[in-house]
């Protein structure tokens, strides 16, 4: 059986490298360090999670959460939204599945993502 | 039937042709009272006259008897129509009724018909035969007892009339006393003649009574032009002048008083106008030396005047007019006296409500003016000159948007037309003006259209100088704008420092725990507890991040509490969930309690709420050994709830409890490295609980524990029913 995909959309290197490794027991992982290419990797490709950075390059985080939540394709997409920012996080507990404030702890990833690709 | 005139009856039509005249010139002033009869007295005198010059050119018995008892047809109505005249002319009219005159004309009646019937009883006229005397045939007559009866009755009637009229002229004012004496010898004269002639006095036979009526035409002709008898009647002056409110003196050519009517004499405090007859008005106003000086020469005059001193004075309009005959020269003077005191004290108190509001409005530190249709000003008051530092001349008949700088005519000017067309009563606009010396000077004014009846004639403005507030105003925008920015910016660091401090904490929370969980293979006892202890220096660190940030929120006033509803009970059970495994750990026992009395639901920031919760139950476990940590939810009064936290740990020494809410403070002595911390809890809570309007008290002992209380304002939302 194949893994569900996850993308993993974080512009810090070493985040990116944590998170890889900590879901790619449960998922199939392809990571993007700035907004444009998740977006275009998102136009193509049907991931049961996407784990975002709301600071990136080039697109905006929100701009690709509402791009998810907009296409009718990608309606059985979860959503993790990781940020640095307090008030930001505040802000889209409704749109996104899971919103969790950095640091972020890998087993608590781990634990939120594999319930998250059974529903 | 035979006649023959002769020159000697010319004085008879003398008379006839007066009394004729005056009946035929009187009949037209019938409406004035006593001038009907009058002139119908005149007729009857006609047509007596007539009568016996006919008799007396007779030259047979039977004409001239037939003439005679014409003639006493005038005779018989001359009485009652003077009678008549009499009633009338002293104004009693009212007397004169239908019934009273029939009974008056009854013996009259009589007597005609006796005349008429005369050859058979010779009642009236025992006998009647022509006799010559000088040249003449006379009828004589033997007179009868019904003629004297008849001679009674006239006699009588015309007695009691000369009588009224008698006393009715020594009563009226002495401008008509001359109009008695030709009125007497009217009367008299005729009635002298008559007794001669009855009586038989003169050895003679012609009647003289018609004769005596030329007196009687002249005399009364003369009343009636040179005294002008009827024109006014003395009655209609009574009536008149007497009653009059205004007071009248008639002065005559010497100036010396000859009428002064009631109006008059009450002004000049005089009882009766007999007191004032003859007397000069210098004898009357003795008092008033400078009103007689200065009316002394005066011909006309139209004047307000001042009688009385005091609370007693009185204004009175004081009209003079000079009566001249048709030679210029004077003949007296008319003097009316109107009090007008009313009128004056209403226009003083006129005047000096307007001198009041005048004042108001001269003294007033507001700008006050006023501008017509064109918008020409045509009042400002001295504010509005001391604001420009125009002088009056400047700024009357000046435009209204010449007071407004350039730039601003055109929108001032479109505000007041706007006002202008809606007829909005009142606006309110501001706008800089441009005072003598060029400065900007700011106008707030309140503009008001001015109404005649239905037509806007102009508007008022009442403006303040509000150059002061206006650039308060701008200095404040700026400052705000600056503090706005200043926010903006800490915002935006805050932010950017937030990312940068958690960025790589996430690295280094990321990689210790793949290392602990072994990720990167099998580590050895003391490598595991390094990366354990990694971690919870991270957890510390977090905490720290996540508190200072918090702080430096609040101080820079960023923090934006949310309004959303939330359930009472899912807060409490959120905020100790967390907590019980902590709790637990210290075995320590987490009680939990919901008033019943509160709403299952509130309004409020839901988040901040579990954050103070967790704080201060995080506080209670940190300096708690053993016993319990209390966490209830209440309902002090119907307005308020409260959360209470309620340990039985360490205390808080009494020094303490004044700065434990101050940042960065901590009690030294308790804390320990495990429950370490910048301080910063507190402070936050209570900043947080005072954003939500609320405030929170501790009481605590030491060796017994702490209660921390918050008490919040019930926010139930809208939707809730109270």
């Amino acid at each position: 059986m194949t893994k569900p995909l996850a993308l993993i959309i974080e512009d810090d290197p070493q985040l990116n490298t944590i998170m890889s490794i900590t879901l790619q027991a449960d998922f199939e992982i392809e990571t993007y360090a700035d907004g444009s290419s998740g977006l275009e990797r998102l136009k193509h490709s049907n991931p049961k999670v996407v784990v975002l950075d709301l600071n990136l390059p080039g697109i905006p985080g929100r701009e690709i959460l509402q791009h998810i939540r907009a296409d009718e394709r990608l309606a059985k997409t979860r959503i993790i939204i990781t940020t640095a920012d307090e008030r930001q996080a505040e802000t889209l507990t409704d749109a996104a599945d899971i919103v969790l404030l950095k640091p972020v702890s890998p087993a608590q990833l781990r634990e939120l993502a594999s319930r998250l690709k059974l529903i | 039937m035979n006649y023959q005139f002769t020159w000697n009856m010319l004085p008879l039509l003398m008379a006839v042709i007066i009394s004729g005249t005056l009946s035929w010139f009187t009949w037209r002033y019938r409406r004035t009272p006593g001038v009907m009869p009058f002139a119908i007295l005149m007729l009857i005198l006609f047509q007596w006259g007539l009568s016996y010059i006919f008799e007396l050119a007779g030259t047979d018995l039977a004409s001239k008897l037939f003439w005679a008892k014409f003639m006493f047809v005038g005779v018989v109505s001359t009485p009652v129509a003077w009678l008549i005249f009499a009633l009338e002319y002293t104004g009693r009219t009212a007397w004169i009724t239908r019934s009273r005159f029939l009974l008056l004309s009854g013996l009259p009646l009589i007597t005609i018909s006796l005349i008429l019937t005369n050859d058979a009883h010779h009642l009236f006229w025992t006998s009647a035969s022509l006799a010559r005397e000088g040249g003449f045939l006379f009828l004589n007559t033997g007179n009868g007892p019904w003629f004297w009866v008849h001679a009674a009755y006239t006699y009588s009637l015309i007695m009691i009339g000369l009588v009224m009229i008698v006393r009715a002229l020594l009563r009226w004012p002495p401008q008509y006393r001359g109009q008695m004496v030709w009125i007497l010898l009217a009367t008299l004269t005729p009635l002298i003649a008559n007794a001669i002639t009855i009586f038989k006095i003169l050895p003679i036979l012609v009647d003289l009574t018609p004769f005596a009526f030329t007196v009687t035409g002249v005399g009364m002709g003369y009343a009636l032009f040179r005294h002008r008898l009827l024109d006014i009647a003395p009655l209609a002056r009574d009536v008149v002048i007497d009653g009059m409110k205004d007071g009248m003196i008639v002065l005559d050519g010497n100036r010396r008083i000859v009428d002064i009517n009631p109006a008059a004499q009450n002004l000049l405090r005089i009882s009766g106008y007999e007191q004032a007859l003859g007397k000069s008005m210098a004898d009357l106003l003795n008092a008033r030396p400078d009103l007689i000086e200065r009316y002394r020469d005066i011909d006309e005059a139209n004047d307000e005047i001042t009688l009385g001193q005091g609370a007693a004075q009185r204004w009175y309009e004081l009209n003079l007019t000079t009566l001249r005959d048709e030679n210029k020269s004077m003949i007296g003077q008319v003097i009316t006296i109107r009090d007008i005191t009313q009128r004056k004290q209403t226009e003083v108190l006129l005047q000096e409500n307007e001198a009041r509001f005048r004042q108001i409005v001269e003294d007033a530190n507001d700008l006050i003016y006023r501008a017509d249709l064109n918008g020409r000003i045509v009042y400002a008051n001295p504010a509005v000159l001391r604001a420009l530092g125009y002088e009056e001349q400047d700024v009357l008949g000046k435009h209204y948007l010449d007071i407004a700088t350039p730039e601003m005519r055109h929108k001032t000017k479109r505000a007041y037309e706007h006002q202008f067309i809606s007829r909005t009563p009142s606006t309110y606009h501001e706008f800089p003006a441009l005072a003598a010396d060029g400065r900007e000077i700011w106008f707030g004014q309140n503009v008001q259209l001015i109404y005649e009846g239905d037509k806007i004639v102009g508007f008022q403005a009442l403006a303040r100088d509000i150059t002061a507030i206006k650039q308060a105003q701008e200095a404040l925008r700026i400052a705000r704008d600056q503090a706005l920015e200043a926010s903006r910016v800490k915002s935006q660091l805050l932010s950017k420092v937030s990312h940068e401090l958690r960025t790589p904490l996430g690295g280094i929370l990321g990689y210790a725990e793949l290392l602990r969980d072994h990720t990167f293979g099998e580590l050895n006892a003391g490598q595991s507890k390094a990366a354990v202890e990694i971690i919870e220096s991270v957890n510390y660190l977090t905490n720290m991040v996540n508190e200072l940030l918090d702080e430096a929120q609040i101080q820079a006033s960023t923090t934006i509490l949310q309004e959303t509803p939330f359930s009472t009970s899912a807060l409490m059970q959120q905020s100790t969930s967390g907590m019980e495994i902590l709790a637990h750990k210290k075995g320590i026992q987490l009680n939990t309690s919901l008033d019943p009395n509160l709403p299952p639901e509130l309004v409020g920031d839901e988040r901040r709420l579990r954050q103070i919760i967790i704080n201060l139950i995080g506080n209670a476990l940190k300096f708690t050994r053993e016993g319990t940590v209390s966490v209830r939810f209440l309902r002090p009064t119907s307005e308020h709830w409260e959360i209470q936290v309620q340990d039985t740990g360490l205390g808080i020494p009494k020094e303490a409890q004044s700065y434990i809410f101050e940042p960065f403070r901590q009690v030294n002595s308790s804390v320990t490295r495990d429950n370490r911390g910048i301080g910063l809890g507190l402070s936050i809570t209570k900043q947080l609980v005072e954003l939500m309007g609320g405030r929170i008290a501790l009481e605590s002992e030491i060796g017994k524990g702490s209660t921390f209380t918050i008490l919040l304002p019930m926010n139930k939302g809208t939707g809730e029913k109270p």
